[in-house]
């Protein structure tokens, strides 16, 4: 008798080895696997997990449903996110790279667009736990914009990769595509608005909106003025329009107006009429001097 | 004394009752460890084939969120006949898990973190600050906007003027300008107080006379190598939105040292590059010790 059970004894106790054995290799791979924060389940998700398994004695139509309803709550969340912050993400890919100790380190990729401006990001994040502070950190960032524009960005793109700024990165394409935005309204509303002077050239430009505004009379085929919007990014990150008045006049149309102020006058004048009137005001009375109409009504 | 000796008897017949009784209702030894065995071998199987379901489910989920990624073969999926619970569940977990990291995302990038507070009368932001990589504190905020926008609570600290800045950029049209505005003031604060924090850690041969609270002022004592002469520098931070010196100045007895060539260029590089920084390639030339 106490044989077999110094048999059964001895089977038990190596199946108790095996299955431990088992345990923390699958702990060790959900470890490595768990890439994203979101799969260590909490919530609805926790009970959705528990129903696939089959350890719940829930309606699938419960789960169904509850969980649902916090997805529905996390798309108005990620809506409402979306529209305070500018910036709007397509995807998040996270994988761990390294969990030792008191440092986790993530490799993040990330891709979605500011308006028109899309982006595809890339960096790594390592958090190390310092007592109750837990210090995060970006390292490596790389930086990948699908722009035409990249010539007003570039020297501020390899600078923010260089730094790893990657907030300073964000803040800046967030503003620089809102004034790019500004530039597009604007002109187009003055195209509606004038159309026998206003011309924008068809379509983009190399993929990007038009930087320049042309104006001229119809029965001044040769004069045009030309309105040139562009948005500067500094180095270090500052967004400023420069708007700039530029006439191109015939030769022999110049030579009428012998006592012309020397070269610039439009432009100088243009300059002070922003500083006073801001940009659509100051645009507006330029159109109606090109139009050398007297009133008022001007749009057909 | 024959009653002691009676109870001495009874009281040890009593015992050997009771160790009688006790022997009878004790299980054999051998099986309840078997029993206890086959216990524990149970609900380790139990907690092995939980870990097995989860890192299938992970699998599947992980699939469902790149369809356009061709992985290798469904083989191991068949082991466990998830495919024929409800397709709908699976869609809705993998859209659950790409929401949570998308939302995760927004609050790495620097987003304002929006809740509404007070049933809809209210909003919350989070402003992030961050530099050269390292984040640094989060501020918050909370604005009233019915039946006007109007800045309610906060931890900002008051050398950040809020008041003046919700007046530049019209709180109540425009209240992400105004956000954008506060989180570039900030940012910059941050990053200046940063930099002094790294002059500190980083060049020990330099004295920090004086810095302010909204760190816009510096003033630093460097030691030339020659004769150990002393050299004031002060930097002046006076565009709170920069985190670089808008104006460098020297003080020396020897008032020619200021002017040399080599000292001019290290006032244009402290205006160009972050100060820990320009230090490391000023001592790199032996400019300062």
């Amino acid at each position: 008798m106490s044989e077999e059970n110094a048999e059964e004894l001895k089977q038990l106790e190596a199946e108790v080895k095996l299955l431990q054995a088992e345990i923390i290799a699958l702990q060790q791979q959900r470890q490595d696997s768990w890439e994203n924060a979101s799969f260590q389940f909490r919530g609805q998700m926790q009970d959705a997990l528990a129903f696939v398994c089959g350890r719940t004695q829930d309606l699938e139509e419960t789960v169904v449903s509850r969980l649902k309803e916090e997805v529905e709550e996390l798309e108005k969340d990620l809506k409402l996110q979306t529209q305070i912050n500018g910036i709007c993400l397509n995807s998040c890919i996270t994988k761990t790279l390294q969990s030792r100790g008191q440092e986790v380190v993530h490799q993040v990729r990330l891709s979605g667009r500011s308006s028109e401006l899309v982006f595809q990001v890339e960096f790594q994040l390592s958090e190390l736990k310092d007592g109750s502070r837990t210090e995060r950190r970006i390292r490596d960032l790389n930086l990948v914009l699908d722009s035409s524009d990249l010539l007003s960005l570039s020297s501020f793109l390899s600078r923010v990769e260089e730094t790893r700024d990657l907030l300073l990165f964000f803040r800046t394409i967030r503003s620089y595509s809102e004034k790019c935005d500004d530039r597009t309204r604007t002109f187009q509303h003055f195209q509606e608005k004038f159309p026998s002077i206003v011309s924008l050239p068809k379509g983009m430009t190399f993929g990007m909106p038009s930087e320049v505004m042309t104006l001229n009379h119809p029965e001044l085929p040769g004069c045009c003025f030309f309105i040139h919007w562009c948005v500067d990014v500094s180095t270090g990150g500052a967004v400023t329009p420069k708007i700039q008045l530029l006439s191109k006049i015939p030769e022999k149309a110049l030579q009428l107006f012998p006592s012309q102020p020397a070269g610039g006058g439009a432009a100088e004048a243009f300059q002070s009429l922003l500083r006073i009137l801001g940009p659509e005001a100051a645009i507006e009375s330029i159109i109606r001097a090109v139009s050398l109409s007297e009133s008022d009504k001007l749009s057909d | 004394m024959e009653g002691a000796s009676t109870r001495g008897v009874l009281s040890h017949l009593s015992l050997l009752e009771v160790q009688a009784r006790n022997r009878g209702s004790q299980v054999p030894q051998q099986p309840s460890r078997v029993k206890e065995l086959k216990a524990k071998v149970e609900a380790l199987t139990s907690q092995r084939d939980q870990l097995k379901a989860e890192l299938q489910i992970h699998k599947k989920l992980q699939k469902l969120r790149a369809p356009a990624d061709k992985h290798e073969e469904d083989g191991e999926d068949e082991e466990m006949d998830i495919d024929s619970k409800s397709s709908e569940l699976f869609h809705l977990m993998a859209r659950h898990s790409e929401l949570t990291d998308l939302l995760h995302a927004h609050n790495l990038i620097g987003g304002y973190d929006a809740i509404t507070t007070n049933g809809g009368k209210g909003m919350c932001f989070s402003l992030a600050t961050e530099y050269e990589g390292v984040y640094l504190d989060t501020y918050n905020l909370e604005l009233n906007l019915k039946p006007k926008v109007r800045i309610s609570r906060h931890n900002i600290p008051p050398f950040i003027p809020l008041n003046s800045l919700a007046e530049q950029s019209d709180l109540q049209t425009d209240v992400g300008a105004f956000l954008a505005t506060v989180s570039q003031h900030l940012n910059a604060f941050a990053g200046r107080r940063q930099q002094l924090k790294l002059v500190k850690e980083q060049h020990k041969s330099v004295e920090v006379m004086e810095s302010n609270l909204l760190c816009s002022i510096l003033v630093l004592m460097f030691t030339v190598p020659k004769d150990k002469t002393p050299l004031l520098c002060t930097l002046e931070y006076t565009d709170h939105t920069r985190c670089l010196p808008t104006r460098v100045h020297l003080n020396c007895h020897d008032k020619l040292l200021p002017d040399s060539p080599n000292w001019k260029k290290n006032c244009s590089l402290l205006k160009e590059v972050p100060v820990h920084r320009a230090l490391m390639a000023i001592k790199k030339d032996s400019d300062i010790v």
